[in-house]
């Protein structure tokens, strides 16, 4: 029967994508950018709401979260599918709100204002069946699909304005947002640039190559000369994993090294990312904060001698807290980190925070 | 319905139910006015009358608790007059939201526990200022929640509220030793955290507290350990403080206080002001916020 086909075919994607996640989360890098993340996951929650059986805006939110708990669950530390989530699910609610009929202000956050005047105790189930709310809300899908699609031009389109001639920029490892940032730069304007390898996977190596070959300036360091080159720099401009909710940054390790050195020379850090790696968890909120691969690059098993004396370990991500931060480039512009608290606000609905 | 009676009236929610916040006991008192009240004949009749009867309320308890409840109450008043125009309906609606409004924020402090208490890891070591009802509840459904953490609280001159929050934390089994506000730095070293309550929060995102908060904020920030604030989201007043010096008179000493001396200058105040760089973040019942989120909430009641 055609309709058990496509809903076999549904889960099978669902899988796919999870086992996917699941071995992804490796060492040596995300073997997908999460940029690609976004993308698939967005992709698959429209085909969950075009294929599967509902009734009302409170089916569909039911399901979306019944999905989302599975995808976070199969790698916690990938935050972009958590975020894709929350943003479909604020998008079903403002079409819902929309087909109502009802201003979008009601709908909004706790606030005084609304303690002080709303009527009745919002018992806001959303039951009600509207006949366009399906294709309303894949249409509004489409949109955050091609919003994801361009994130990374809209950030390189904002390198002139911040990236001057004869200036020596530092960064971290690799990004392909700040990559694509400098070399937007790099089209008119002279500089060089300085890549901390950042051990022990030294993605710096691999950024360094892709940056000469669009004929910028580079030299690679290693982490320990962070330091001592800050005298020289001029900016710091950095990627991230995942920006928090506070303004601070779950950051590639080594950035907190190079964020409080840069603090220390006065240094300005700006930091891209594009909106969909902007997550509401809070540091030392969660145990699956931190995460740990095999310490085989830190010391490699042929040292055996030593291996039963020490502990080794190896974690993938370091905490930069907002006060480090000057300045963050996103899709939608250049934010200050004390200004995080209301894009999310606008991005995500907070009853939807713990999926 | 007289001043005097009003002001019993306030005496007595506090005597009866000593959990209840001050300014959930003003509001309280307020609505009891304007339900009783059968001489105002216009709307600006009654805020003045209301006015009048905040005025007496801080008479009797300066706290800045008592004085953001009552603003919020007015704010409220205006709010409502302006969508129904006629006196009568205008009270009617008034009483009945005003039922509701009291109802939702008596539900607050469990909120603001229920954020706050995943902070708390395993093992932790908070250290806090003073007595709160609020960090009280935080600590309790922390340990409700079969957490292991020990207490740090300081003796909080001159009246020793410290004292009394190691016995209620002692009913609850959790393991707590007082220290002496002298001795913030020397026990700053072993804490993680430190977790304080709010007599207001200002619209900088500062707070005002006992007297004690600030040194307790500069020690932390110079240990960088984290320095969280609990309060409730109708403690938000409209100040904004630029230092110590700012903070206004009528708050900083007791109601007895205020009437009885007459040199302020020889008297020691019992509040000061944390400035916002210090506050790693606020728990509030509208959710966890930064210091610059305050301002936004403040701005979108008021204006």
């Amino acid at each position: 029967m055609p309709g058990a086909d496509k809903e076999a075919d549904l889960t099978e994607r669902i899988e796919a994508f999870l086992a996917d996640l699941k071995r992804g989360g490796c060492g040596t890098g995300p073997i997908r950018g999460s940029g690609e993340t976004a993308r698939e996951t967005t992709a698959l929650l429209r085909k969950v709401t075009a294929q599967a059986r509902w009734s009302s805006a409170g089916d569909l939110m039911e399901i979306i979260r019944k999905e989302g708990r599975r995808m976070t669950a199969a790698q916690p530390s990938e935050t972009t599918v958590g975020n894709m989530v929350l943003r479909v699910l604020k998008i079903i609610r403002e079409e819902y709100a929309r087909s109502r009929g009802s201003s979008e202000e009601t709908d909004q956050q706790e606030s005084l204002h609304k303690l002080l005047t709303s009527g009745g105790l919002s018992d806001e189930n959303f039951r009600q069946h509207y006949v366009h709310l399906k294709a309303n809300v894949i249409e509004a899908i489409n949109e955050l699909l091609t919003e994801l699609e361009g994130t990374t031009d809209n950030i390189a389109m904002q390198a002139l304005e911040h990236i001057h001639s004869n200036e020596v920029i530092m960064t971290v490892g690799r990004s392909r947002t700040v990559e694509a940032f400098l070399k937007d730069a790099a089209r008119k304007r002279k500089f060089h640039v300085i890549v901390a390898e950042c051990a022990p996977f030294c993605q710096g190596h691999e950024m360094a190559t892709n940056l000469s070959k669009a004929s910028i300036e580079t030299t690679v360091i290693a982490d320990a000369a962070i330091f001592a080159v800050m005298s020289r720099v001029n900016k710091v401009i950095i990627g991230t994993q995942t920006v928090l909710a506070n303004g601070g940054l779950r950051a590639v390790n080594g950035t907190h090294t190079v964020a409080l050195a840069a603090r220390h020379h006065s240094t300005p850090l700006i930091v891209c990312a594009p909106m969909f790696k902007l997550s509401p968890q809070f540091p030392n909120e969660e145990d699956t904060f931190h995460k740990f691969v095999s310490p085989h690059e830190v010391l490699p098993f042929t040292e055996g001698e030593i291996l039963s004396k020490v502990n080794v370990h190896c974690p993938v991500f370091d905490y930069v807290p907002p006060e480090l931060i000057t300045l963050f480039i996103s899709n939608i512009g250049g934010n200050a980190p004390s200004y995080i608290y209301r894009l999310m606000s606008e991005l995500y609905h907070p009853e939807d925070h713990d999926l | 319905m007289d001043k005097d009676e009003l002001v019993e009236y306030f005496r007595t929610q506090v005597r009866q139910d000593p959990e209840v916040p001050s300014a959930v006991a003003a509001i309280r008192t307020l609505l009891e006015f304007l339900k009783r009240d059968q001489t105002g004949e216009t709307i600006l009749g009654l805020r003045e009358n209301l006015t009048q009867t905040i005025r007496r309320l801080e008479e009797a308890d300066s706290s800045v608790a008592v004085s953001s409840g009552g603003e919020l109450f007015l704010r409220f008043i205006s709010l409502t007059s302006l969508e129904h125009p006629d006196l009568s309906q205008c009270k009617k609606v008034m009483v009945e939201r005003g039922e509701l409004f009291l109802k939702k924020i008596s539900l607050s402090r469990s909120k603001v526990a229920k954020l706050c208490h995943t902070f708390i890891k395993d093992g932790a070591k908070i250290l806090t200022h003073s007595s709160s009802r609020v960090v009280l509840k935080v600590l309790e459904s922390a340990a409700a929640d079969k957490k292991r953490f020990t207490v740090y609280v300081t003796e909080s001159q001159p009246d020793s509220a410290g004292r009394q929050m190691a016995d209620k934390l002692q009913n609850l089994n959790i393991p707590v030793t007082v220290v002496l506000d002298a001795a913030v730095g020397y026990i700053m070293e072993k804490v993680d955290l430190v977790i304080v309550g709010a007599e207001g929060v200002v619209e900088s995102g500062g707070i005002i507290n006992k007297i004690g908060t600030y040194q307790l904020a500069v020690c932390s920030k110079a240990h960088n350990k984290p320095f969280y604030v609990v309060a409730e989201s109708f403690k938000f007043v409209r100040l904004y403080p630029l230092n110590q010096q700012d903070v206004p008179e009528r708050f900083k000493y007791k109601a007895d206080t205020l009437k009885a001396v007459e040199d302020l200058a020889e008297e020691h105040p019992m509040i000061d002001y944390t400035p916002p760089s210090l506050i790693t973040l606020l728990f509030t019942d509208l959710g966890v916020l930064t210091p610059s989120a305050v301002s936004d909430e403040l701005i979108k009641l008021y204006l």
